[in-house]
């Protein structure tokens, strides 16, 4: 058993690591930039000039490590430099990808690049040169060009920009001249044979998912898009809820199934039973969200008069409310969220209890104790459901998750400040640090649910002797 | 075990249709797949037939040809409003409104009993409208078809995967895959330059399909010299492959994944939202209940003694697999695919309640819902038939799975 125990826990690891890859992966592929985000959120400082933006820019990627390589190593074509992970703005660097995979020749289009942004500077400072009009005009030429996919059109077009600056003064001049010479070499002297040989290169332990990851292990899942706050509060705060809805939710679904289950398999076939499993059965195909939005329509609507319950502004009280007034009011507002989330899992629960109580009935055990006489109530309570009872705890395994799942669209539909809302939340602003770790909390629990369904199978049932696990 | 394998099919279907019951969730599927197949026909703003200064016309049906590309709207019809012609004389659909058609009298949801600004009584909107004037019957039964077509289409990845994977657990088990060390080596070498070759390199076409065909091709040339090799005699010895054991481990990772979760943040990956790709996802999560019970049929199988005979004919296993054990498993199978079914209709309403990975104007149950779930108000038939069309149709595939396992069963 102690190995057995072992054995799953152990297995922890591998699958943690399996969805922080997963979850790891979907962030490289998602759109949208953290760094702008964080600025649009108000954390970052208004910059007036655009080098001091800039800065500003680096300085917050490199706090979120953005400026490190993704993963431990990486498989990429020959003509790629290692450093690619350097040019953080994630548009730019596609459209240089764009670029180098049509040319194949990094020097010429890293000078190019260079020689884009030093004429940036050199055209934002005091010694531009050039009447004002024209410098913007060129700026937003420079711009486009940093994001320019196809490579004639950038040739073109560099080549463009590159005689309109050469009338100007010294440094934009010569740095004009060398972008024209960097960008007609991208076409002139490609080397595309490189971008059909690959190469792997070897980052180390200084990347991205690795400082994740391991301060994850400490317990720090670094700080949300969105507003900047630690993940870990705001997931704790969120967690409370979830945990308190759906402990509610389990328990008294249990508390309800295993009765009516029982009382469905000892009337079988006769109508408290057909009544019973029809009910449960229409309650298991009712979508929780559609309950929640009746119920909520119900008990909001002033025209139809059911508004004394208080089902919104879940978490806010009135000032100086007492603990009793708080406790009323919590119970009021959470009452009908647990009941969405409770009928299902009964009906699951219950038919399950039926099922397992009507096989209990029929044993031999069951009737040797009618036989020898004993009253009906005790053969049902002391030997029947005792035995129909053990499956029914392997379902919590099941149910936990499933419940997460649902509280997801109640909390949603409630605006309950829970980890369901939470995660609808930040899946839809993109912010990827909160939505990595409630992936991580969710699976962890999950599987604790799965671990303690099964040890608590085999605590209660002594039969239930797990030996090896991986043969059929 | 004296049942033949192609008997024991019919006694299962016989048995379905003499069950008192499952009659009715059957009829109920045929009415499902005819509101399916039937939308076009039965909620329509163009007429089924009609005569415009006397040429007669079929609109619904020209339509189907002009999406297919064998026919051309007359110039004059092109882009016109249907319902604004002055007609010889004209056949509608029994509800003469599309998903898509917005009747600009009743816009911002008139009630199902209140007044509404029609001609006759043809032209009423039984279920009201929604938000933006659309017919919410005409909604729903167009509806119909993006929630049953994107569940089946959920369910066929899943299926796919989970018959696959399933079965190469059952049917192999820990001991019985054993290829020659030459066909490890193959693969685990051309895996990396396939996926180089094909997402990387300029070879990489744009899309998401061709680098999977192109994985697929390198793979097989890859198993194809594997093989010219081991007949040559290169292969080596054999290499035990744990087939079902890391098959296992596989399901017990992906069910300890939150699917819900992981679906809702792949579908904001999608630079166009779009269900169909949503529901592959959710197919790709959601094969490891058809792959348990595949393998565990497949395990109770193997050991019988037709599979043994087969194998003594000297059948392939694939033959053995494909053609000997799985038609066996097919009754089980389709109670998991209907229950299946029913959980893949509930999560599409659900994407479609939360309006992530859905297209913003995709027809479905849960965007009318939607229209009501983000702020109160007291549009009761916005609420109310919506969520009675979900609530059907999982009762129906739940019921049907109910009776094929009791049919299964007895």
């Amino acid at each position: 058993m102690a190995r057995y125990l072992l054995g799953r826990i152990l297995w922890f690891g591998p699958t943690l690591v399996l969805i922080s890859l997963v979850a790891f992966g979907m962030r490289q592929l998602a759109p949208g930039d953290p760094v702008e985000a964080l600025n649009r959120s108000g954390r970052g400082e208004l910059k007036v000039s655009p080098a001091a933006a800039e800065r500003a820019y680096y300085e917050k990627a490199r706090q979120l490590n953005l400026d490190l390589p993704w993963f431990y190593f990486s498989i990429q074509p020959w003509a790629y430099p290692d450093t690619l992970h350097r040019i953080l703005r994630r548009n730019h660097r596609l459209a240089q990808v764009a670029l180098l995979r049509q040319s194949g020749n990094w020097p010429a289009l890293q000078q190019a690049q260079r020689a884009l942004i030093q004429l940036r500077a050199a055209l934002a400072g005091p010694s531009g040169g050039g009447p004002p009009s024209l410098r913007v005009e060129a700026q937003r030429a420079i711009q486009d060009l940093m994001l320019t996919m196809e490579l004639p059109r950038f040739c073109r077009r560099a080549k463009g920009l590159a005689q309109q600056l050469s009338e100007y003064s010294a440094p934009v001049s010569t740095l004009a001249r060398a972008l024209d010479q960097a960008s007609a070499a991208l076409l002139t002297s490609p080397r595309r044979w490189q971008l059909y040989v690959p190469k792997v290169v070897w980052h180390g332990t200084n990347n991205q998912y690795h400082r994740w990851a391991s301060g994850c292990w400490r317990g720090d899942f670094g700080v949300s898009y969105v507003d900047g706050r630690p993940v870990g509060v705001k997931l704790f705060a969120a967690l409370r809820w979830t945990l308190c809805l759906n402990l509610a939710a389990t328990l008294l679904a249990y508390a309800l199934a295993i009765p009516l289950g029982v009382l469905a398999a000892v009337y079988q076939n006769r109508w408290p039973d057909r009544l019973i499993s029809w009910v449960l059965f229409a309650a298991f195909a009712l979508p929780s969200f559609w309950a929640a939005i009746l119920l909520l329509t119900l008990f909001t609507d002033p025209h139809l008069g059911w508004n004394f319950l208080r089902v919104t502004g879940i978490g806010e009280y009135p000032v100086g409310a007492s603990w009793w007034e708080r406790l009323q009011l919590q119970f009021q507002q959470l009452i009908i969220p647990v009941f969405c989330l409770t009928y299902g899992a009964l009906a699951y629960i219950a038919r399950q209890m039926r099922g397992s109580m009507i096989q209990a009935l029929q044993e031999d055990y069951v009737r040797t104790a009618r036989a020898k006489g004993l009253p009906e109530s005790m053969v049902r309570w002391k030997h029947a459901w005792r035995n129909a009872l053990f499956p029914q705890i392997t379902l919590l395994g099941s149910i936990f998750p499933a419940l997460l799942t649902g509280s997801v669209l109640v909390e949603s539909v409630f605006n309950l400040p829970g980890m369901g809302r939470l995660a609808v939340e930040a899946i839809n602003q993109h912010d990827w640090p909160v939505v990595y770790a409630i992936l991580l909390l969710a699976a962890m629990l999950t599987m604790i649910g799965l671990l303690f369904a099964d040890l608590a199978y085999a605590w209660v049932d002594p039969r239930v002797r797990y030996q090896n696990p991986s043969s059929p | 075990m004296t049942a033949l394998p192609v008997a024991s099919r019919h006694w299962f279907w016989a048995r379905l249709w003499r069950q008192r019951g499952s009659r009715w969730a059957l009829r109920g599927l045929g009415l499902a797949i005819f509101l399916v197949v039937g939308a076009d026909f039965i909620a329509n703003d163009k007429p089924l037939a009609c005569s415009l200064g006397g040429k007669r016309y079929f609109p619904v049906g020209q339509a189907y040809l002009v999406a297919l590309g064998w026919s051309k709207w007359a110039p004059e019809l092109a882009l016109v409003d249907w319902s604004a012609l002055n007609y010889d004389w004209v056949w509608y659909p029994p509800i003469p409104y599309s998903h898509t058609s917005i009747d600009h009298r009743n816009l911002s949801s008139v009630s199902p009993f209140g007044p509404q600004e029609i001609s006759s009584w043809r032209f009423r909107h039984w279920l009201g409208t929604d938000r933006t004037g659309h017919d919410v019957l005409a909604a729903l039964i167009h509806g119909t078809r993006t929630a049953l077509l994107t569940s089946a289409w959920a369910m066929l990845v899943a299926g796919g995967l989970g018959v696959l994977l399933g079965a190469l657990a059952g049917y192999f088990g820990d001991e019985g895959l054993r290829p020659p060390r030459l066909w490890w080596w193959c693969n685990a070498v051309a895996l990396p330059f396939a996926w180089f070759y094909c997402w990387l390199s300029p070879l990489a076409s744009s899309g998401w399909f061709w680098p999977w065909f192109g994985l697929v091709g390198v793979m097989g040339v890859a198993n194809l010299l594997a093989w010219w090799g081991v007949r040559q005699g290169w292969g080596g010895g054999p290499q035990r492959i744990r087939i079902d054991h890391w098959i296992g481990r596989l399901i017990e990772v992906i069910d300890s994944i939150p699917g819900l979760l992981l679906l809702l943040s792949l579908a904001v990956l999608l630079a166009e939202p779009n269900i169909y790709t949503t529901m592959a996802f959710l197919g790709l999560i959601s094969w490891t209940g058809i792959a348990r019970l595949v393998r565990a049929e497949m395990l109770r199988i193997r050991q019988l003694p037709y599979i043994e005979a087969a194998r003594a004919l000297g059948y392939s296993h694939w033959r053995i697999i494909w053609y000997h054990a799985l038609p066996n498993i097919l009754p089980p199978l389709l109670i998991v695919l209907a229950f299946g079914m029913a959980g893949a209709i509930l999560v599409e309403a659900s994407l479609s309640v939360l309006g992530i990975g859905v297209a913003a104007e995709a027809t479905t149950w849960g965007a009318l819902l939607r229209q009501i779930a983000t702020s109160q108000a007291a549009e009761w038939w916005l609420a109310l038939f919506p969520g009675m069309a979900i609530f059907l149709a999982v009762l129906l595939f739940n019921y049907l799975g109910d009776a094929m396992s009791r049919a299964l069963d007895r």
